[in-house]
């Protein structure tokens, strides 16, 4: 006791409390808060810190008294204590014992006393000075007072006024109390709470020792007619008074129907009671005010038509959820507002003092508020009817303005309404899950699309649901990354985990997290997509190659469909032959397909994988009458599972014709050979009938047409179509990122190549000539082969004449008889007859064949393509048929002019 | 050493005898022990002027129940 240690201050107050009432520690304890609270909030002293003025001070107190004595004694006591160096704030303890003494001739002077002295020491302006004021008859702690002073003392508080600026700010929310509701019961309620409830909470540290459970709940005021004080509505014939106006614009701002200002049905707005008396100006500014009523009605019409509404989805649900917390804090303030009022009502006094509430000061309080709430009434109506992506879209289309604090809005907005959709993307691309019930999302799954067109049907994008702070690339990369996954899931059977085929990172776990992402849509987002995409693609591509080979396919269907393994095709048609020549109704599949595979073992083709020899198989296309084994025979390419995604069935439909024609093409060549061959071996016999000599000539020259026109035909096809095609396919393939760009380099290249073969609707006459002239070729053999049966045959009749006669010689008889011999004459004579026959009908062939080349010369002429103008161009190098069609010269130049005029 | 803290503990109670005159004489109504937790409070920088304050509510709050404690002085 007698030294001056230093213990806490705390516990100093504590022992006081103790000391002063005589009660323990722990029934003190409401006393005790109390007086920490008040020492806490320190307020600076009022006095000045001068002993000396205190000491006279105190003398004074004491000559008022009349105790002479009693001052003489103290100025001498007072110097004693100056002499000792113990304390240092002498002033203190002089100004502490001042305040505390008493008059000993005054009976009871303490309540009177007290007031006067509070009145006077602390300023009463909540608003003007940042400590609390404590009203002494709130503090009453007198058990005989407290009965008396509960039913009249209100809870009182002082409002931060900087609350109602920086309501939506980074500092704490304010503290509003809500003040319409005195603690009627209070006799329940614990006695030191209520002096924590009258002190503002963050006034101190200290104050971190009140129990901050005993406030009343936040919300919306509940109006209660009974608050407003009759003598302050005023009359209805008479002014009404600018508080009740005041209250009555608290209640309009929640929406609810003031006394005086009502909602008009019919205008859709608040409207003053037109019977009022009132001054224009209060008038203005009340229905200014009132706008936001009709703001939050409407932004609070539209989240209580959706916040049940489960099929408004995710996303929507979200929104709504943004629009209750900006309506929270709209709440907070109007309650800050309304016990402000309620401090005021209670004090009774100042209605048009400087701290009061006013309607102009409510409309600068108000303006902020009113933004905001501008800003989601406009959102709401804009957000009418959209759900999902696309309402992300909309409130995104919203953030782009200049003003920064509505932009700060929307994007907290935003940050809330698109971290579902953000979810729903990181499911989508980490684990190819869609779990998007209410369809929000941008990517749509198809159930009824089975796995064998799953890459190409089942998903889509939903272009509607786009958000448009994603763009179409992204969202296409998006569809891709979760369609790979699936497609490895379902139909390449690949077990592997997502999290091994690319490195998820963490997802938005947050909305704060899809802010962080939304502010940074070109980087992090991105090169999370990107790597997403770059990782899954790889992956599919490998699993494709290395299971799948689906390379290797790729090259067998260009040797063995488009007739690439060139030893393999001969020997096959080579050991066809006698088969196709047959009618079509009599050939089988098994025999062609052991033929197949004797001409699969016999040639190069046998060192292939097995896997693609496996899917060879021969296909009989549909048989009409008269059809030959030629026109029906055609190479099948079995494809299923994964491959079957590039090599659908239109793509086998297309190689199935490009294959038919390049097999007519190659039977062109092979019949050729055959006639050269014949031409070959029969020359040198045919020599001895020289009458033939002129019709051999003719079938020579015919011959060699057709093998140019075949050759320069196949020269085109096989390196200006094929190869050329070919070589751009390989090099997409072997750059290709992902499945979807193989499946269109594929895609391209059969085009191409349908297109460039004539086979497309464009060339269709072109191709119709080609047949022509095939069927030419054709017509030639035989009538060639008729042409060379019946000269051997004759040629062998004289063989066999002669070497009669030779015979008859040697045996001594006559060689011939005349009978014989006119026998002879008459047969050579016929057989002489029947040669301007051949002549004639190969002179047909030919004008008939050349006619055709012309023909198909002058279509080639006009063609677009450049590559056929330039086939042209070679199959007449010399220009043969140029000299003969006068239309060939004309077209060259009028195609040429045509180009130009074009141009 | 020993000394020096006797002198000091003499200073400390001759100006709590003094102090405990003033407030005698001021009619405080406080007693030794509370005077010398008030001293210590003040020494330690606290307001005087609400120190005061809280004082009286705590009177108040005891008064009507134990009078006969306040005036034992």
């Amino acid at each position: 006791m007698a030294t001056l240690d230093q213990k806490s201050p705390n516990v100093l107050l504590q022992s006081l409390c103790c000391r002063i009432t005589g009660k323990s520690e722990a029934e003190v304890a409401h006393q005790f808060q109390y007086a920490v609270r008040v020492i806490g909030s320190n307020y600076a002293p009022t006095i000045e810190r001068d002993e000396f003025l205190v000491s006279e001070k105190i003398k004074k107190e004491l000559l008022k008294q009349r105790r002479e004595a009693d001052a003489a004694l103290f100025s001498e006591l007072h110097r004693k204590l100056q002499t000792q160096s113990v304390l240092k704030h002498r002033w203190s303890v002089l100004y502490l014992l001042l305040s505390l003494s008493e008059d000993p001739r005054k009976p009871s002077p303490r309540v009177g006393n007290y007031g006067a002295l509070f009145a006077q020491a602390l300023p009463r302006d909540a608003h003007s000075t940042p400590f609390y004021c404590t009203r002494p008859q709130s503090l009453a702690l007198g058990y005989a007072d407290r009965a008396a002073g509960l039913s009249g003392s209100v809870g009182t508080s002082g409002i931060s006024s900087l609350g109602v600026y920086s309501l939506n700010g980074p500092t704490p929310t304010p503290q509003s109390l809500l003040a319409g509701q005195p603690p009627q019961s209070a006799a329940a309620q614990p006695l030191g709470s209520r002096l924590a409830w009258a002190l503002p909470i963050n006034s101190s540290p200290s104050s971190a020792l009140a129990p901050p459970t005993a406030r009343p709940p936040l919300g919306p005021a509940v109006p209660s007619p009974k608050m407003i004080r009759p003598r302050r509505d005023g009359d209805a014939t008479g002014e009404v008074s600018e508080a009740a106006l005041v209250r009555d614009i608290l209640y309009v701002f929640q929406g609810i129907d003031g006394k005086f200002i009502k909602m008009s049905a019919q205008e859709n707005c608040y409207k003053m009671d037109s019977k009022v008396v009132l001054c224009k100006s209060l008038r203005d500014t009340s229905s200014r005010l009132a706008e936001l009523g009709w703001l939050h009605n409407k932004v609070r019409k539209y989240t209580d038509a959706r916040s049940l509404d489960r099929a408004f989805g995710l996303v929507g649900q979200s929104f709504c959820a943004s629009l209750h917390q900006e309506l929270k804090e709209y709440y907070r303030l109007l309650s800050v507002l309304h016990s402000q009022l309620q401090v005021e009502d209670d004090q009774g006094v100042n209605v048009g003092g400087e701290s009061s509430l006013t309607l102009r000061r409510l409309l600068v309080w108000m303006y902020d508020p009113k933004v905001r709430l501008k800003t989601l009434a406009a959102l709401v109506d804009y957000c009418q009817g959209r759900k999902g992506g696309e309402l992300a879209s909309a409130v995104h289309a919203y953030g782009k303005t200049g003003d920064p604090q509505m932009r700060a809005l929307v994007q907290h907005i935003l940050s809330l309404v698109s971290h579902p959709i953000l979810n729903f993307l990181y499911r989508w691309i980490y684990d190819g899950e869609l779990e998007d019930t209410y369809h929000e999302f941008f990517v749509a799954s198809d159930p009824n699309v089975k796995t064998d067109r799953l890459w190409h049907d089942k998903y889509s994008l939903r272009k509607s649901m786009i958000p448009s702070f994603i763009t179409m690339d992204q969202a296409r990369k998006v569809l891709l990354i979760g369609k790979s996954i699936n497609f490895l899931h379902q139909v390449c059977h690949d077990r592997t985990p997502p999290g091994k085929i690319t490195p998820a990172s963490k997802s938005a776990d947050t909305p704060k997290d899809a802010a962080e992402l939304l502010s940074d849509l070109e980087g992090a987002f991105q090169e999370k997509i990107d790597a997403a995409y770059f990782d899954t693609s790889k992956y599919l591509l490998d699993v494709l190659n290395r299971n799948y080979l689906l390379l290797e396919h790729l090259q067998a269907m260009r040797r063995y469909l488009l007739l690439g393994q060139g030893d393999f095709i001969r020997h096959l048609m080579d050991l066809l032959k006698p088969e196709l020549v047959r009618p079509a109704t009599t050939l089988y599949q098994h025999n062609l397909t052991g033929i197949l595979e004797t001409a699969v073992r016999a040639t190069n083709a046998q060192f292939d994988n097995a896997e693609i020899l496996k899917r060879l198989d021969v296909r009989l296309l549909e048989v009409s009458p008269g059809d030959t084994g030629w026109d029906v025979f055609s190479l099948d390419y079995h494809v299923d599972g994964p491959i079957a995604t590039v090599f659908t069935r239109e793509c086998m439909g297309h190689y199935l014709r490009v294959f038919n024609f390049l097999w007519r093409a190659k039977r062109m060549e092979y019949t050729l050979t055959d006639i050269w061959k014949g031409q070959m071996c029969n020359a040198k016999l045919l020599k001895t009938m020289p009458e033939l000599s002129g019709v051999l000539h003719q079938c020579h020259i015919l011959a060699a047409e057709m093998v140019h026109f075949i050759h320069q035909m196949q020269y085109y096809i096989t390196f200006e179509v094929l190869e050329c095609s070919w070589d751009e396919l390989w090099n997409k393939v072997q750059q290709a990122q992902d499945l979807d760009h193989i499946i269109a380099a594929h895609d391209v290249f059969l085009d191409t190549i349908i297109s460039r073969c004539l086979l497309d609707n464009n060339s269709r006459s072109l191709l119709n000539q080609l047949r022509t002239i095939f069927d030419q070729i054709i017509e030639f053999q035989s009538a060639q082969d008729s042409l060379y049966r019946s000269a051997l045959e004759e040629l062998s009749l004289r063989l066999q004449y002669e070497e009669r006669k030779k015979q008859r010689e040697e045996e001594g008889q006559w060689g011939v008889t005349a009978e014989q011999e006119a026998e002879e004459k008459k047969r050579i004579q016929d057989f002489q007859e029947t040669i301007p026959k051949m002549h004639s009908q190969l002179r047909i062939l030919t004008h008939f064949y050349q006619s055709i080349v012309q023909q198909f010369l002058v279509l080639l002429m006009t063609s677009s393509d450049e590559s056929l103008r330039f086939l042209s161009f070679r199959l007449d190098f010399n220009e043969h048929y140029r000299a003969r069609e006068p239309r060939l010269r004309a077209s060259l130049g009028a195609t040429r002019g045509r180009r130009l005029s074009n141009i | 050493m020993a000394s020096a803290a006797n002198a000091n503990l003499n200073a400390v109670r001759e100006t709590m005898d003094v102090l405990l005159e003033i407030s005698r004489l001021l009619n405080t109504g406080l007693d030794m022990e509370s005077l010398s937790i008030c001293v210590r409070l003040c020494e330690q920088g606290i307001n005087p002027e609400a120190l005061s304050s809280v004082i009286k509510e705590l009177r108040k709050a005891s008064d009507s129940l134990k009078t006969s404690e306040n005036c034992t002085n």
